[in-house]
């Protein structure tokens, strides 16, 4: 079944008011909506809203053994699910095209990119290393859920701590059993299983990442004289007719360009976009960054 | 395999920093073309004149005040009207056609024909002729038995009568000559090398009926006499509606196979058909005594 | 492996003895052997070869995939288990086959005039027969010729290319080996407006290479552009001239 489109006159309306340089919620065309970012108890824990766009993204490592041909190299693995309740667009089971798109752009950008380095998640070669799950769930789509997902991901893995492990000889012993043990201030959060402390235990440590990509995304429409717009909305997602979807760090580096399809554009425009995601990139780290470390400060690390 | 690869240097290389110019020749200019008479090829993205000078027809569009042509082949020019004829495309169906098509679906009060078109073809039960007199009142029970006339997968031969408002067409076998088709074989050609004749009815004196629907498809079948396909007044509708096919005989039968597989190889080498042609090629490989 | 082989020597030629700005040789067939499509093209840049098979515009095969305003175009991909060294079967729910099925619908959508067919369907089979590189380069070339043997009205031809990097130095047209080094771009463009319809990238690369890269793309799209209509050019004048010899045909015949 075909989601329905919307209405003719909404569809009238949008484009009438974007050939006047308007957006409906009022934002500039290169403005994103307001980013929250709030972060659980647990860390690696992240929840990131874009406007009304909510997703959950969430890391839990455990350990394995490593695959045979990569006795060094530490596993990730996505897992994403889309489900009824973001929109009901979405069906359970069968994949849409959106979220094919979504879970393939994830994948680009978290793991072909290179994001963690994988050898540092070794433990003792070809016997154990770290097995790190993002898990990502969408709570509300409200346009763009790509951008806000892999925002998610970035800051949950930055938020992310993994427990220490101490090595003799082939002996493995997990000297901070759980992240768990970094709890926030809050007082009502008492319930927490109460870890037996070993006297050796020590404060878990962050995954040593080598980058950290954000993703944005732009929308445009055939119509010539409009430009393209940054971060659509829900409405806007649906009546594009286009989307470039970029993914690219701090340091001016790409990590994914994706524009498959869809209107045709000048190949000076693209570059002109990609100079503006350079900008915004180094803006959203910013934020981002200052976040993390307000976090941090708020939680006290209990080492006996 | 890396050294497989490299075996397979390239004879000829294009390089971005001396591109050839082979397509030079090809962009040479089309208004000499246009008042001139010779035949133009021309393919998708290509530029063939300027939009206020001439108008633009079926296969081209207009953008930046030049006529561009969307499909591949042939340029066409009436006055100031631009069109392309596709090389190959499916039959684009016009009325007064004469088609050959193929049961795919009986619906209530109408079959659906599949003519090789963009769209199934529809067969209104209006549009037949019924048993028993040829201007007669639908009755309800014809309706209820319009398997018998024709079920899916019957081959018919009809006319295209209208068409409807999504561009689909609509048929009709209101003749006697239109109808069922049986004894014998359908060949499947592109459209565009089936020329409008004047009759598609073609007797070949080998004793094989040639019908050539407009739509590539040819049903190639046993001879029937004159006097039989136009009946008695009585309108058999026994004969006309049954699914049985006549004892033929084997010379008849070679004589429809070798039709078929000569219509098959003119059509490899796209060969436009018409009777003449097809007669010499009979003639001519009857001569060469080699079998059908 | 891969880091044991040069991917540019100091003489600079490639591992398979290319320049660096040399595209692989391109074959083209646009002959069907035996197949009942409307358009057919199978076409191979150096050892990745690909074959399509277009159908329609026909009738749907489901009524609700049908719009009341154009033509719906459904694109299939199949990619052939002994197509790449390391034997694998895909099946249809492939993510990788399902993103380039949607790739190339996207890219097609808006190229393909599907609005003078309302409610019928274009079949597109995609068919990958060896990888060694460009894969979606490849499929997007064979597409475009397909749909254009097919008579289908497209605005212009869509030419890909791919383009890498390595240090410093541009290449053009990577072979798998290539590919699985270097940061690479795919570029898809539309050779009369100059507009580009696709850009993929999925490696890290630094801003300024990317623009050198895109940009070099750009132009040997052209290249590319002009071989496929070199083809389609041969195969036209082969159907158009017996037809002609024999007399031109009647007008008003078989026009949209």
């Amino acid at each position: 079944m075909r989601p329905p489109s919307p209405s003719i006159p909404e569809r009238e309306f949008l484009l009438s008011a974007l050939k006047q340089n308007l957006r409906l919620d009022g934002r500039d065309f290169l403005e994103i909506r307001p980013i929250q970012l709030s972060f659980g108890p647990e860390l690696g824990w992240v929840e990131c809203s874009l406007g009304k766009t909510r997703v959950l993204a969430h890391i839990d490592a455990k350990m394995v053994k490593p695959q045979p041909e990569r006795p060094f190299e530490g596993v990730i693995t996505i897992h994403s699910e889309i489900s009824p309740m973001a929109s009901s667009e979405f069906e359970l089971g069968r994949p849409s095209e959106e979220e094919v798109t979504i879970t393939r752009m994830l994948d680009k950008v978290i793991r072909r990119s290179d994001v963690v380095d994988k050898e540092s998640l070794c433990i003792l070669a070809g016997q154990r290393v770290w097995h790190l799950r993002l898990t990502i769930h969408c709570l509300s789509d409200s346009g763009n859920l790509l951008d806000c997902a892999c925002l998610a991901s970035i800051v949950a893995l930055k938020h992310f701590r993994r427990p220490d492990v101490e090595v003799i000889g082939e002996e493995v012993t997990v000297v901070c059993s759980n992240p768990f043990f970094v709890q926030p201030l809050e007082p009502q959060l008492d319930y927490l299983p109460s870890l037996q402390h070993e006297p050796t235990s020590r404060a878990p440590i962050p995954l040593s990442l080598h980058h950290t990509p954000y993703c944005f995304t732009f929308a445009f429409f055939s119509d010539a004289s409009i430009n393209p717009v940054l971060d659509p909305s829900l409405l806007e997602q649906r009546l594009n007719e286009g989307l470039i979807s970029i993914a690219l760090n701090a340091q001016r580096e790409l990590c994914v360009v994706q524009k498959s399809g869809g209107v045709p554009l000048e190949p000076a425009d693209v570059l002109k976009i990609v100079n503006f995601a350079v900008q915004k990139a180094k803006i959203l780290d910013t934020f981002v960054e200052s976040r993390l470390r307000e976090d941090w400060q708020g939680r006290s690390v209990e080492v006996r | 395999m890396f050294e497989f690869t490299s075996f397979r240097r390239p004879p000829e290389t294009f390089s971005v920093s001396s591109p050839d110019n082979a397509d030079a020749d090809m962009d040479e200019d089309y208004e000499d073309f246009l008042e001139s008479g010779e035949t133009k090829l021309t393919w998708p993205g290509e530029s063939l004149t300027s939009a206020q000078d001439y108008m633009r027809g079926h296969g081209t569009y207009v953008d930046n005040e030049q006529v561009i042509a969307s499909v591949t082949g042939i340029v066409e020019r009436v006055n100031k009207l631009i069109t392309v004829r596709a090389a190959r495309t499916r039959y684009n169906p016009e009325v007064g056609d004469l088609v050959v098509g193929r049961i795919t679906e009986v619906q209530p009060r109408r079959w659906k024909v599949d003519a090789n078109s963009r769209q199934d073809a529809i067969l209104m039960l209006s549009s037949v002729n019924l048993p028993g007199g040829v201007q007669r009142r639908k009755l309800e029970s014809d309706e209820l038995q319009m398997r018998t006339f024709f079920e899916e997968g019957d081959l018919l031969v009809a006319e295209v009568q209208s068409f409807f408002g999504d561009g689909s067409m609509s048929l009709h076998t209101r003749s006697l000559s239109y109808g069922k088709l049986r004894n014998g074989q359908l060949a499947t050609v592109p459209p565009i090398l089936i020329r409008r004749l004047k009759s598609h009815f073609i007797s070949l004196p080998c004793g094989v009926d040639l019908i050539l629907g407009l739509n590539g498809y040819i049903w190639v079948n046993k001879h029937v006499k004159q006097n039989e396909r136009e009946g008695e007044e009585g309108f058999d509708a026994e004969a006309v509606y049954s699914s049985r096919n006549d004892e033929i005989d084997e010379s008849t039968r070679a004589a429809i196979s070798r039709v078929t597989n000569l219509i098959t190889v003119l059509v490899s080498h796209s060969i436009p058909l018409t009777d003449t042609i097809l007669l010499d090629a009979y003639d001519w490989s009857l001569e060469q005594e080699c079998d059908p | 492996m891969s880091s044991r082989i040069e991917i540019l020597n100091a003489g600079g030629y490639r591992s398979d003895g290319r320049r660096q700005y040399e595209l692989r040789t391109i074959n083209i067939d646009l002959f069907p052997q035996g197949s009942a499509a409307d358009g057919f093209a199978t076409l191979s840049h150096g050892l990745t070869q690909v074959s399509v098979c277009v159908f329609g515009p026909r009738e749907a095969k489901l009524r609700s995939q049908t719009f009341h305003d154009r033509a719906n175009v459904n694109i299939e991909v199949g990619i052939a288990a002994f197509s790449s060294s390391e034997r694998r079967r895909r099946g249809r729910g492939d993510k990788r086959i399902l993103e380039i099925s949607q790739t190339l619908k996207s890219t097609f959508d808006p190229v393909i005039q599907s609005s003078l067919y309302p409610r019928s369907q274009i079949d597109i089979y995609v068919q990958v027969l060896q990888q060694d590189g460009g894969l979606l380069q490849a499929c997007i070339n064979a597409t475009t010729l397909a749909l254009a043997n097919a008579g289908i009205p497209l605005t212009d031809f869509v030419c890909a290319v791919t383009s890498g990097v390595h240090s410093t130095s541009p290449l053009l047209d990577l072979t798998l080996l290539e590919e699985n080094d270097l940061p690479n771009v795919t570029v898809a463009v539309m050779p009369r407006s100059g507009k580009v319809s696709l850009v993929t990238m999925e490696t890290r690369l630094h801003v300024d290479r990317f623009e050198e890269i895109f940009r070099l793309a750009g132009e040997a799209g052209k290249i590319i552009h002009a071989e496929m209509k070199k083809a389609v050019k041969d195969r036209t004048e082969r159907l158009v001239a017996p037809m002609q010899s024999l007399g031109r045909p009647a007008t008003g015949e078989n026009d949209y």
